[in-house]
């Protein structure tokens, strides 16, 4: 996402000169650089939500007199002569308390303790949680839900308690079964059980739209129809499964070929 | 200026000898389970066979079904590359390919498919009869789709 | 009736100042929330009752106001032309008043304020100290007008400043409020022509006003007193923001606890459409602006501008990143304007009378008044505006009357959860922006709660993390999980479970939230600890290390008994005592028994002669004493 500016700029990050479009997010040039910072709530295919604060860096600008401000490097975008420092000692420390909190929250979940581990921490300083969960609150879940234009399940309640939850706890009426939350999720929180013939999730039960061929399935009814029509694919597009398609493909190509000993309509 | 290159089939010489399924597998993973394969010999009889292999679309489906652009034109090879680190596994991109050329990699939990392998496919030098071959656009009989709107 | 044009505005607002002038005898009822849940309605209706019933030369009219500020006095009552003040009025006091002194022309000391110091009965409110030291502008009308009354707010003044600036360019209104230095009144201070100049400049044609009215800092309650008592002079301020900046809309964001400044607000809008005040065609200048109120869902949070803004749209109220300026992409990711109350109420006075005017109160970075609502253990609690740069001890004992039973100062907590306590060594701090952050505190919306030496300055920093652990959105670790591991810390320090290291962990957590969190709230949300672990470290050590509260105010840390040298047996304990803890017959010595105390403290409040005094439980256990 840019600002007005688009041209190129010139960006230091710990010392090192890096070139970069204008208005990038900070994140991503300093991990086109090699550069990295560990983040928690950032996915590519999503806009930044800025909620673990893991990202988090510290930046100044010439004429600040080295005074610096810290920033989030996830929704940061970078402009000319942005000075960046991304191990200060004021970023390793709020990095540390981030880790820390989040140790507590999530005590058993390996993701959260290999992370905190690489920043000396084994152990949190503050209360264990009682009742110890998966769940990050990065809403990575929800995210990748509205931006697939559905939006069945949202982050509830203010503070502490806070959770992903679908509407009034119920079984979600417009979730689609696509299973984009559970796979996107990091530390693989959100169950749910898929077969050819059935999936669940959330507490609600999908049908598979199957082959009428071979019975296979990949999707939902309720995704084929969520998806017929964008991008101009039809829902006819998804009645038969990959491999009977690729069958019917290379009848296409007999019918179409030539082979010594054989009859053009295929078949000896 | 570079050549556009065509992934071209020759289905009249395919002898269903399969070595170009392997050489897909074990081409893109370290463990070579063959069913990983982007290319499928479709066989009807001994050393008879129909290679089916994703065709780079000029619109593809799978592109414009995907939510999150993790379908994109590689300018070099011409081919439909799945950006990994896009890809929210929604699946959809697998029923939307009208040719089944979208593969779902359960072992893997992954999407794959044919990427021409960066601009080296490596099935072609394994192909005995020359059924699947890597040349040029003007080498190849078929006249190609506007040569200039593939490099996007 | 509209009014078609500048030059019939001035025909307008002589007419009606013209008609309130011929009223030669007022009664100005308080009729703020405050007073009114104090049974302000009922005196109101007695005196309209009681002056129409008494047949009188000259006619008296009862008029219902908006909030005094003397809310500790309350129901109030100024009388016109006179300007007696009568405090705590009942309804069965008001035929003595109607015939004593609206028509007899002689006070009735027993409703008359008594100054604590002086012990004298003071007859008029413009000589009672509470009123004395106040420069009202943001409250200029305020207890003058009935707020329903259109007419009544214009012969007052009302849209005088929106006259003036339909006659400026909007380039000279930005320059008038440069001049006048206002700073944003919500808490932050952020410079407000600067502000506006921003969002003038921000490309696009449709942009916003908006009005930030969730106030919820606890404790303070100016804002509901404005749009309650002149909800004029926030819409006024609006459009000229409107004016100013090319908006041609405005939303007021009311906190969904505020009735009576809902239905205000909206007879206010009514009636200033009405007029042509409000809609198009402003006064025959062309411009067009109108408001419309939105009402909050009950979330502090929505008090921080990007959630405020989030609210609006009909989102969760969560802030967003703040690298984007709502001046350029706010509502809607529009170009918007948020101010506060306050500062749209001050606006019209700025433009009225001049930015110099404005610049000339106050402080050098700090110009103007600024309202404070003044609680706690103070013997004046109520809303008072003053200039900036009086001083906390000025505020405290020249307005506020001294502490509560002249009991010892301890601390004033200034600027809610986001401020900070301020001790006795600083009384003499003059009040402005900068020298409250200087001193670990914050200007914040303006709320002041004054405290003794009863306090425990663990539990308050603890009541604050309370606060604010149910207030947090919950997007952000560092807020979300450092408020609850905060708070955690802070249960177990005031029931004696406090480890070593305690400060040390709140200190390391206190710099993490600041640093990392998304928005003001998480923040700021360490102010009160850090504010009152620099002041009174000495409380925290005592509740760590030795598991004691200097205070005597943490029930679980403290326990009372009687000391048998000084207990005169007058029995006031006995009646204090809410669990019947206490025996002894009277003239003789009673006692506390610790099997039944719940360490409430109330024998000890009770106690004329300091017999009863308070120690730590490990200090009694120790005695072995049951």
């Amino acid at each position: 996402m840019s600002t007005e500016a688009t041209g190129e700029v010139t960006v230091t990050i710990d010392g090192k000169a890096v070139k970069a479009r204008a208005g990038t997010f900070l994140l991503e040039v300093a991990r086109g650089a090699g550069i990295d910072i560990p983040t928690l709530c950032h996915h590519p295919a999503l806009e930044p939500y800025g909620g673990c604060r893991l990202c988090v860096v510290d930046v100044t600008e010439k004429g600040w007199d080295g005074w610096c401000k810290m920033v989030i490097a996830c929704q940061f975008p970078v402009k000319d002569g942005l000075i960046v420092f991304t191990q200060s000692e004021r970023v390793l420390e709020t990095r540390k308390v981030v880790l820390d909190l989040l140790l507590a929250r999530c005590p058993e979940t390996p993701l959260i303790q290999n992370l905190a581990a690489r920043y000396g921490i084994t152990e949190t300083s503050y209360q264990r949680n009682p009742d110890p969960t998966d769940c990050i609150l990065c809403a990575l879940c929800t995210r990748v839900c509205d931006h697939l234009g559905v939006s069945a399940i949202a982050t509830v309640n203010r503070g502490i308690g806070r959770e992903v939850a679908p509407p009034f706890g119920q079984a979600p009426p417009d979730c689609i079964g696509c299973l984009a939350c559970a796979e996107i999720c990091p530390t693989d929180f959100i169950p749910y059980s898929t077969s050819n013939s059935s999936r669940t999730i959330w507490g609600k039960t999908f049908q598979m739209l199957r082959c009428p061929a071979c019975g296979r399935a990949h999707i939902t009814v309720e995704q084929a129809r969520h998806f017929a029509g964008k991008g101009g694919v039809s829902e006819s597009y998804f009645t038969l499964c990959d491999a009977c398609k690729r069958a019917h493909m290379a009848a296409t190509f007999q019918r179409l070929q030539q082979v010594p000993g054989v009859s053009a309509l295929g078949g000896r | 200026m570079m050549q556009n290159m065509i992934f071209r089939v020759n289905v009249e010489r395919c002898i269903a000898c399969g070595k170009c399924e392997l050489a897909c597998a074990f081409g893109h993973g370290s463990e070579g389970r063959p069913a990983a394969t982007r290319i499928h010999i479709h066989r009807r009889g001994p050393e008879l066979g129909t290679p089916v292999v994703c065709f780079q679309c000029h619109e593809a489906a799978c592109a414009a079904i995907c939510p999150t652009q993790a379908l994109v034109r590689n300018p070099v090879t011409g081919a439909i590359d799945l950006v990994v680190e896009r890809c929210i596994l929604c699946r959809m991109c697998v029923p939307a390919c009208p040719f089944g050329n979208m593969i779902w990699d359960e072992p893997y939990h992954r999407l794959a498919k044919c990427d021409l392998c960066g601009g080296a496919p490596k099935c072609v030098p394994f192909c005995p009869t020359g059924a699947l071959q890597y040349v040029p656009a003007e080498q190849a009989a078929v006249r190609p789709e506007p040569l200039l709107e593939r490099a996007v | 009736m509209r009014i078609e044009s500048l030059a019939a505005f001035e025909g307008y607002v002589e007419d009606a100042r013209a008609k309130f002038a011929t009223r030669q005898s007022e009664v100005l009822v308080c009729c703020g929330t405050g007073c009114l849940a104090n049974g302000a309605a009922a005196v109101a209706e007695a005196f309209a009752a009681a002056l129409e019933g008494t047949p009188a030369q000259v006619k008296t009219f009862t008029k219902r106001t908006g909030c005094h500020g003397f809310c500790e006095r309350g129901p109030l009552v100024v009388l016109r032309p006179s300007g007696v003040l009568y405090t705590k009025v009942k309804p069965r006091d008001v035929a003595e008043i109607v015939e004593k002194t609206v028509h007899g022309g002689t006070a009735i000391p027993r409703l008359l304020y008594k100054d604590p110091a002086s012990g004298q009965r003071i007859q008029h409110y413009q000589e009672v100290p509470f009123y004395k030291h106040q420069t009202r502008v943001a409250m200029r009308r305020i207890g003058l007008i009935d707020p329903t009354d259109i007419d009544d707010a214009l012969a007052h003044g009302a849209y005088r400043g929106l006259a003036k600036a339909l006659t400026m360019t909007p380039e000279e209104v930005l320059a008038e409020v440069a001049t006048s230095g206002l700073r944003g009144r919500g808490g932050a201070g952020f410079p407000t022509a600067r502000k506006w100049r921003s969002c003038r400049n921000a490309k696009g044609e449709r942009k916003f006003i908006l009005c930030n009215g969730d106030e919820g800092d606890p404790g303070a309650f100016k804002d509901r007193s404005i749009m309650e008592g002149d909800p004029h002079s926030v819409l006024e301020g609006m459009i000229i923001g409107g004016w100013a900046v090319g908006a041609h809309e405005g939303i007021i964001y009311v906190r969904d606890e505020y009735p009576l400044a809902v239905v205000n607000l909206t007879l206010a809008i009514a009636q200033a459409r009405d007029r042509g005040l409000l809609g198009t065609n402003i006064l025959g200048s062309g411009f067009d602006f109108d408001i419309r109120i939105s009402r909050g869902g009950g979330a502090f949070v929505c008090g921080e501008s990007s959630a405020l803004m989030r609210s609006l749209e009909g989102k969760v109220g969560e802030p967003r990143a703040k690298y984007v300026h709502a001046t350029d992409r706010g509502l809607y990711d529009l170009p918007t304007v948020l101010n506060n109350v306050e500062t749209w109420a001050d606006v019209g006075a700025i433009l009225e009378h001049g930015g110099a005017w404005f610049a000339a109160m106050g402080t050098e970075k700090s110009k103007g008044t600024k309202a404070f609502s003044l609680v706690g253990k103070v013997k004046n609690t109520g809303l008072i505006e003053l200039p900036m740069g009086m001083t906390l001890r000025q505020i405290i004992y020249d307005i506020g009357g001294g502490v509560m039973g002249d009991r010892p100062f301890k601390a004033v907590q200034t600027g809610g959860p986001s401020g900070g306590c301020v001790p006795e060594a600083l009384l003499d701090l003059p009040v402005d922006y900068e020298k409250l952050t200087e001193a670990g505190s914050m200007m914040g919306s303006g709320g002041m709660i004054v405290m003794d030496d009863r306090t425990c300055m663990v539990d308050v920093a603890r009541y604050f993390l309370k606060f604010l652990t149910e207030e947090s959105c919950g997007k952000c670790v560092p807020c979300r999980e450092g408020l609850h591991q905060m708070l955690l810390i802070f249960d177990d320090l005031v029931a004696g479970r406090g480890r070593p290291g305690d400060i040390e962990r709140i200190e390391r957590l206190s710099r993490g939230m600041q640093l990392g969190s998304l928005c003001e709230l998480g923040k700021s949300a360490p102010n009160p600890v850090l504010s009152t672990l620099r002041y009174f470290r000495d409380e925290y050590v005592a509740h760590v290390e030795r598991r004691e509260c200097p205070a005597g105010i943490c029930r679980d840390l403290t326990t009372y008994e009687i000391s048998p040298e000084t207990c005169d047996g007058c029995h006031a304990c006995f009646k204090a005592c809410p669990v019947e803890a206490i025996t002894g017959k009277v003239k003789e010595l009673h006692v506390i028994h610790q099997d039944k105390c719940i360490s409430c403290g109330a024998c000890y409040d009770a106690c004329p002669t300091h017999a009863v005094r308070f120690l730590p439980k490990h200090e009694m256990a120790a005695r072995g004493v049951a």
